[in-house]
């Protein structure tokens, strides 16, 4: 028995050196001798390959080929049966707050440049996934921009950086490639860098305290300088403050306060970065009755302001000083009023200005009319003129602040404690030195914190130049950008939902922000940076190296500078339980100016500041267009173009989307024979850049609108190389930018882009949309100019036993700001489409803000209206849909079952509003490519391509406040269910509830006589009202003009 | 006297008529037949892949949009369903009217109409969102509920008349082909042949029983698909005329899309007529110069009810004082859709007066040109109905433009490639003329008829 076992195994390992022996557990004999025939079949792994013939000659055998054919079919089939299964895994230790399926809402504050709102962060399942305003707030009342509810998307942004980078810099730092570095890496380097000294800090206004304080105690540590600049500076508040008063402060306006308010080009309602707080105010003055407030608007190009305005006058941006001095010279010379009437020193600076109203052809009786409601207003009446830097900046806020003075609204509707001192801190001069150190090479190295002036720069200003000589550069952004771009070290901060920190958006409001979502990535917040640096050098203040953590700062600085002076208001609560509440609530009130209504002693106007004043002859000659920069509502100065809901959020005004143009006026386009969309060359110094024109109706003539914020090179798929970069053409002098530019080129180019504008025609052609009426037909019949047809029908009512729900919208105080859309959009996960499916008629958002010109083309205002599905009673939808996938719940909405729907789209042709909107592709699947897809809502379904979807009246709260109600075994009450856009509206113009609770808003609203239903004559009964927009003038513009409203 | 013009020409004899019929089907057909199916048969193969492609990338690679919600497909549809309506008239109307003449264009025309439905059904569901769930449409029983369709939806009455009316064309079409399908089989010496052609004549024998039986049914469904004539396109047009939208919302569509569809459904026999006289010369014989007169007529006829139509929809328009009607009707002749509606203007209206002369209405090439004419006018008549109605209706804001694209002209064009195609197979496989209704109107045996009266 040995020997036969043996033998065999020797002749394995004569054959195969590496074999390891005969196996110990054998099949056959033939296995246990290691039998070649046996061993080539062993190879085959399988006795059978599917893929060989029997034979082992190629070609498939019979049976093998059926068997694999009924294989494959059957797993064809099965395929489709089935989706592969994904295991899901619930947590293993559930954090203690968070229950799966309920969302949790944190307090938390985000700033825009210079304008700060008071959030509240919406997570689920601990991820943020909405910011709502805080209705707490003071700054904001709840209301939002579109700007800051769109914010959330931006922390979810594919294209951020996911860690700190290096650039691998050549010689002339003309590459751009990068690698990724270690955060403690970095800070060797840095650390080594900074103790060389020549150190500075640029960024843009810092509204944060305890941010300010370590930038404070980090420049203690290295001697550094901090510069503060930001495009889209309104500087020139606290320069003409400076001048007028002996003191840079900034203004806070009371519209609320004031019965005349004249803006002479300041777009308060719109672009303005404070335009949610003085909407709110300006809507808190316009209850159409004796106390209503007037709005005079004198601009160039046309605004929201403009178009909310109940006179408006369009005049050229190098006007706007002629008509401030102008009605100086009116008040006080002509009329003789005031205390500086007879004034040698006041009459002889304004002595230039008589006639200037003449000069620029307004109506004399008007002008004289405006003076006397002005002065017959004084002390109720507001003046504010555009503060952005421009030739005449400065002295239009001295004679701004001279004329409030002389009209004792010095101290009443103006302010000037209440706004944040911290705001507008951007300073030319900052930006002059910085760059003229960075040449000089004293700045050896700079770190950039939220500010990208290599974008917002014109060339002229030789930063780019600059910032190459500097040895070292950080950027702090949070993704490469244009600046980053020439930074050796990218430093990516935290998103704001990712990071601790706090914000003084009025004197004395302290708002908090917490993190609402762990950093996603390798980030580290700026201060923790500085801060790290500091340590690492083993230079700075004791208390920016000892702190632990950026959090353990900021709680010692609150705790030492907040808490500690303000014991005495806090009733001597310990700072845990502030702490707590502050979380809780957001902000920390230790002005009292929640309580509005202070009256403070006028300051005392320095008369010599009106020697600068005299009129510029030569502004008479105008050679070219004036041209003026501005920011839109929805992009701001651009820091957060890469945002798509921004991007495809039709313009207010213009209603374009994804593009800047050029606007201009009628006139203009027809002397110069522009068509709608052309492209044309501006220049200005040399510097040209190339845009396609839009035609605006109201825009003064010889003047030119370009908007700021587009033209992105570097900022991420979405924004790149959309519009153009309007920051090329701005003048530049010794650190001061020039927002209007005059004497420009126009060159006509044979070429056109199509603009995408949503919105199909611009004029209400005669019907009866939006209704408005003068303050005295309001008054002699609130119903005034509002038609009601008769209306009959041969069936019954529907029967809403328990709750119906409906919605009013107050016409009067929409300003158009569009910030429902994005509120919707975010709540709604609507999806966007990109420019060319915009232009093919396919946006998606669930809210059209129509706005529609009304009077001549030329002199045109403009009303709005949010047209929202309707939810009829009577739904033409609803009947036509073969599937009964549109149905009317018994509560009054309008519901869509998207899993019913197969996409006839009938129900979109029927509908008279065109509210409804069809997936013509998989749109989920592109818009939200991971890390994207967190921001959606899990509340409300995706929806798939092929279905029909719209406005829901965001059922989904509906039935939660429901199910919140009945957990707490109550019935619903008034205000329960807020709707998104309702949420977000900064005038509240939007009220939404139970119309069957005769007590609710709602229903009070909702049969005012002021109310009335589009298109009611079809009696499709829709749940939705308006309310007739008043105007407090004496008469209308006149009927929507014909000529006008086609875009091409 | 007056002699009668024969409804055959040629002096046929009966043998003759059965040779040249059952000829088409025996033969193998000529290189011209070949060219010409292959290439609509390309035609088809690019129809398929566009629609697979729309199918699988979304409805939104057409050119609808919001407001213009329905566009190429619907259009298309309408114009398919109205194409087949000239088919049932010829075929059951004129038969129940005892219109001999009908005898030798009434198959063709028929499978016209059979070809037609089937080449329109396929739209809308190609139009829908999710194609692979249309038949949700469709009352069935289900475990949802049960959830049945929305019987008050106008698009189920439609799934129920356009079914209606493809089952009850493709019965008449084929009963009436019984008999010539025996023919064929029994003079058949091919094994294949005598089975297949055997298996469906329904084991005919010609005996007096199955005459008796197969008279009696065909002049019942003659019956039954007479007052489909009338329902189908009455009911199309509720797609339309039950919407609130102005310019469908309109009680002149039912009358307005019947005349519609019998007028382009007899322009598209005169055009198919013309084509299959030109690749298959026997038929010179069976379908003459008189046929085509007959029909010639009955488009001028037709021609004129749709410009009443037109006119009329105008008056309405301005008689009613509704703001929004009027401006519709406005814009359509002088908004930016002027074109279309003038196109189908000229087309339908001002065209066909040509016949009113006797030397068009006998001239072959005249008479094809305006049926081309008439097809393209009354393609532009729907396109004019849906795209300008939804184009700008009630709120300005909501007004847009509608661009065809590619693919819109792709299933547009490619849906000829399917119904030809249908059509040329059609023409050499089935007996593309009742022999059993053309032999009684021959005029054998009475050559003489003018000697005895």
């Amino acid at each position: 028995m040995d020997t036969t076992t043996q033998a065999p195994s020797q002749d394995v390992d004569q054959e195969n050196p590496t074999s390891s022996g005969s196996p110990k557990y054998w099949l056959s004999l033939e296995q246990w001798r290691q039998d070649p025939e046996f061993k080539k079949l062993a190879e085959k792994e399988f006795l059978s390959s599917p893929l060989q013939s029997e034979e082992g000659q190629g070609g498939w055998a019979r049976r093998e080929f059926l068997k694999l054919m009924g294989a494959s079919l059957a797993l064809t089939s099965f395929g489709c049966v089935r989706r592969p299964a994904q295991k899901i895994v619930p947590y293993v230790r559930a954090p203690e707050e968070i229950v799966p399926g309920i969302a949790n809402y944190y307090a938390s504050s985000w700033s825009d440049g210079s304008s700060g709102y008071g959030i509240v962060v919406t997570t689920r399942e601990g991820r943020p996934i909405k910011i709502e305003g805080n209705p707490q707030h003071p700054i904001n009342e709840g209301g939002m921009s579109a700007r800051a509810t769109a914010h959330i998307l931006s922390l979810y942004d594919p294209d951020r950086l996911t860690g700190p980078r290096r650039h691998l810099f050549n010689e002339e730092r003309t590459n751009f490639e990068s690698v990724s570095v270690d955060w403690s890496a970095m800070d060797k380097e840095v650390a080594e860098q900074l103790k060389a000294g020549g150190v500075a800090v640029l960024s843009g206004s810092l509204l944060s305290a305890s941010t300010q304080a370590v930038v404070d105690d980090f420049c203690q540590a290295f001697s550094a300088r901090h510069f503060c600049w930001e495009p889209l500076s309104l500087e020139s508040l606290r320069l003409g403050a400076q001048d007028s008063y002996g003191r840079a402060s900034l203004p806070d306006y009371r519209l609320d306060r004031a019965r005349l308010i004249v803006s002479v080009g300041a777009d308060l309602l719109g672009s303005d970065p404070q335009s949610v707080r003085w909407s709110r105010q300006w809507a808190k003055g316009r209850a159409p009755g004796p106390d209503m407030s007037k709005l005079v608007v004198f601009e160039s190009l046309m605004t929201l302001t403009g178009m909310n305005a109940d006179e408006r006058y369009r005049i050229r941006s190098s006007q706007y000083l002629d008509i401030v001095m102008g009605l100086l010279h009116q008040l006080i010379v002509v009329q003789e009023r005031s205390r500086f009437a007879g004034n040698a020193q006041v009459v002889r600076a304004l002595q230039d200005y008589s006639g200037v109203a003449r000069q620029m052809g307004l109506d004399m009786d008007k002008w004289a009319a405006l003076a006397n409601e002005l002065w017959e207003n004084r002390g109720r009446s507001l003046v504010v003129a555009s503060a952005y830097e421009g030739p005449q900046a400065r002295s239009l806020q001295v004679a701004v602040n001279f004329l409030n003075s002389v009209l004792d609204n010095d101290g009443r509707t103006v302010d000037y404690r209440g706004a944040s001192d911290r705001a507008q801190r951007s300073s030319a001069s900052d930006l002059k030195e910085l760059i003229e150190g960075l040449n000089s090479g004293q700045i050896k190295t700079v770190i950039i914190h939220r500010s990208n002036p290599v974008y917002a720069l014109p060339s002229s200003s030789g930063m780019t130049e600059a910032l190459r000589k500097a040895e070292l550069v950080i950027y702090t952004g949070d993704r490469v950008e244009e600046t980053g771009r020439l930074a050796h070290f990218l430093a990516p901060d935290h998103h704001v939902l990712e990071n601790w920190g706090d914000g003084e958006f009025m004197a004395g409001v302290y708002s908090i922000q917490q993190p609402t979502i762990r950093p996603l990535y390798n980030t580290r917040a700026f201060e923790e940076s500085l801060m790290a640096w500091s340590k690492e050098a083993g230079q700075g203040p004791q208390r920016l190296r000892q702190a632990e953590s950026w959090y353990d700062y900021l709680r010692n600085y609150w705790r030492s500078q907040i808490y500690s002076p303000n014991l005495a208001q806090l009733g001597g609560q310990s700072f845990e339980d502030f702490w707590l509440q502050l979380l809780q609530t957001g902000l920390f009130d230790a002005s009292g100016a929640t309580q509005m209504g202070r009256d403070l002693t006028p300051r005392a106007f320095n008369l010599s500041a009106l020697q600068g004043l005299r009129r510029n002859s030569s502004s008479e000659e105008v050679k070219g267009f004036e041209l003026v920069l501005h920011p839109t509502v929805g992009l701001g100065d651009g820091s957060l173009a890469n945002v798509s809901w921004l991007q495809e959020f039709p313009d207010p005004v213009t209603k374009i989307c994804w593009d800047n143009s050029v606007s201009v006026s009628i006139k203009d386009a027809q002397e110069q024979k522009l068509r709608q969309g052309q492209v044309v060359k501006l220049t200005i110094d040399g510097q040209s850049l190339e845009a396609p024109v839009h035609i605006q109706p109201g825009q003064a003539d010889g003047v030119l609108g370009l908007a700021v914020g587009y033209g992105r090179r570097h900022v991420g798929k979405v924004a790149d190389n959309v519009g153009v970069n309007a920051y090329a053409l701005l003048g530049y002098s010794e650190g001061r930018c020039n927002y209007m530019p005059s004497s420009v080129e126009l060159e006509k180019l044979a070429k056109k882009i199509d603009l995408a504008i949503p919105q199909g025609h611009h004029s209400m052609e005669g019907r009866q949309i939006v209704v408005e009426a003068t303050l005295a037909q309001y008054q002699e019949r609130p119903d005034a100019n509002i038609y009601r047809h008769k209306i009959f029908s041969l069936w019954d009512k529907h029967k809403y036993p328990r709750h119906k729900w409906g919605m009013v919208v107050d016409l009067n105080t929409c300003t158009g700001c569009s910030a429902c859309i994005i509120a919707c959009q975010s709540e709604n996960n609507v999806p966007v489409v990109g420019k060319r499916f915009v232009m093919q008629g396919r946006i998606m958002q669930w809210i059209r803000l129509d706005r529609y010109y009304v009077g001549e083309p030329e002199e045109a205002t403009a009303v709005f209206m949010p047209m929202l599905c309707q939810h009829c009673d009577n739904a033409p939808c609803e009947t036509v849909c073969p599937v009964l996938a549109t149905v009317q719940s018994d509560e009054g909405t309008n519901d869509m079952i998207y899993n019913r729907c197969v996409g006839t789209r009938y129900c979109a042709n029927n509908c008279p509003y065109k509210v409804r909107r069809f997936n013509w592709f998989n749109y989920v699947k592109d818009n939200f490519p991971a890390p994207l897809n967190q921001a959606l809502n899990p509340e409300v379904a995706v929806r798939s391509r092929g279905v029909m979807e719209k406005c829901t009246f965001c059922i989904h709260r509906i039935k939660g406040a429901q199910q919140q109600a009945r957990t707490e075994q109550r019935s619903l009450k008034d205000g329960d269910v807020k709707t998104a856009c309702q949420q977000a509206c900064p005038t509240k113009a939007i009220t939404f509830g139970d119309l069957n609770d005769e007590s609710s808003q709602v229903a009070q609203l909702f049969n005012q006589p002021r109310s009335y239903a589009v298109l009611e004559e079809f009696n499709v009964k829709p749940a939705v009202h308006y309310q007739t927009k008043i105007r407090n003038t004496d008469q209308l513009k006149g009927d929507s003009s014909k000529k006008e409203g086609h875009h091409s | 006297m007056i002699k009668r013009t024969p409804l055959v020409l040629g002096k046929k004899t009966y043998q003759d008529v059965t040779n040249d019929i059952c000829g088409l089907v025996e033969k193998v057909p000529g290189p011209k037949y070949f060219a010409s199916l292959i290439s609509v048969k390309a035609l088809f193969v690019f129809y398929l892949v566009v629609m697979g492609v729309i199918v699988a990338k979304g409805m939104g690679l057409m050119g609808v949009n919001s407001p213009i919600g329905w566009g190429t497909d619907i259009i298309t549809f309408v114009f398919w369903i109205g194409i087949g309506h000239a088919g049932t008239l010829i075929s059951a109307v004129l038969f129940l009217f005892r219109q001999k003449w009908r005898t030798s264009i009434a198959r063709t025309a028929e499978a016209m109409t059979v070809f037609a439905v089937m080449t329109a059904g396929l739209f809308p569901i190609l139009h829908t969102g999710r194609p692979w769930l249309a038949f949700w449409l469709l009352p069935y029983p289900n475990q949802r509920g049960p959830l049945w369709v929305n019987f008050r939806s106008p698009l189920v009455w439609d799934v129920f008349a356009v079914s209606t009316y493809a089952t009850v064309s493709l019965v008449f079409w084929y009963i009436g082909m019984i008999p010539d399908l025996a023919t064929i089989r029994d003079r058949a010496k091919n094994k294949w042949r005598k089975r297949i052609y055997g298996a469906l004549s329904l084991g005919w024998r010609g005996t007096g029983r199955n005459w008796n039986h197969y008279e009696m049914v065909y002049m019942l469904l003659a019956a039954l698909s007479t007052p489909l004539v009338l329902s189908v396109h009455s009911i199309v047009s509720f797609d339309f005329a039950v919407s609130i939208i102005p310019g469908w919302h309109t009680t002149i569509f039912p009358p307005y899309f019947v005349a519609g569809a019998i007028f382009s459904g007899f322009a598209m026999v005169v055009t198919l007529m013309v084509i299959v006289r030109a690749l298959v010369p026997e038929f010179k014989n069976y379908v003459t110069i008189g046929h085509m007169e007959a029909m010639n007529k009955i488009i001028m006829a037709t021609g004129l009810m749709v410009g009443y139509a037109y006119g009329s929809e105008k008056f309405i328009a301005w008689y009613s004082g509704a703001p929004y009607e009027q401006y519709v009707f406005m814009n359509r002749a002088i908004g930016p859709y002027a074109w279309s509606y003038w196109l189908m203007v000229v087309c339908n209206v001002v065209i066909p007066q040509l016949f009113w002369l006797k030397s068009v209405r006998t001239s072959i090439p005249l008479m094809f040109v305006i049926s081309i004419f008439v097809n393209i006018g009354m393609w532009f008549e729907r396109y004019v109905i849906v795209v300008t109605s939804l184009h700008r209706d009630f709120l300005p804001s909501s007004w847009g433009m509608f661009y065809m694209t590619f693919w819109d002209f792709g299933a547009l064009i490619g849906s000829f490639g399917m119904f030809l195609f249908l059509f040329l197979l059609y023409i050499r496989t089935l007996p593309a003329i009742s022999i059993s209704e053309v032999k009684p109107v021959l005029n054998v045996g009475h050559e003489g008829g003018d000697k005895h009266g």
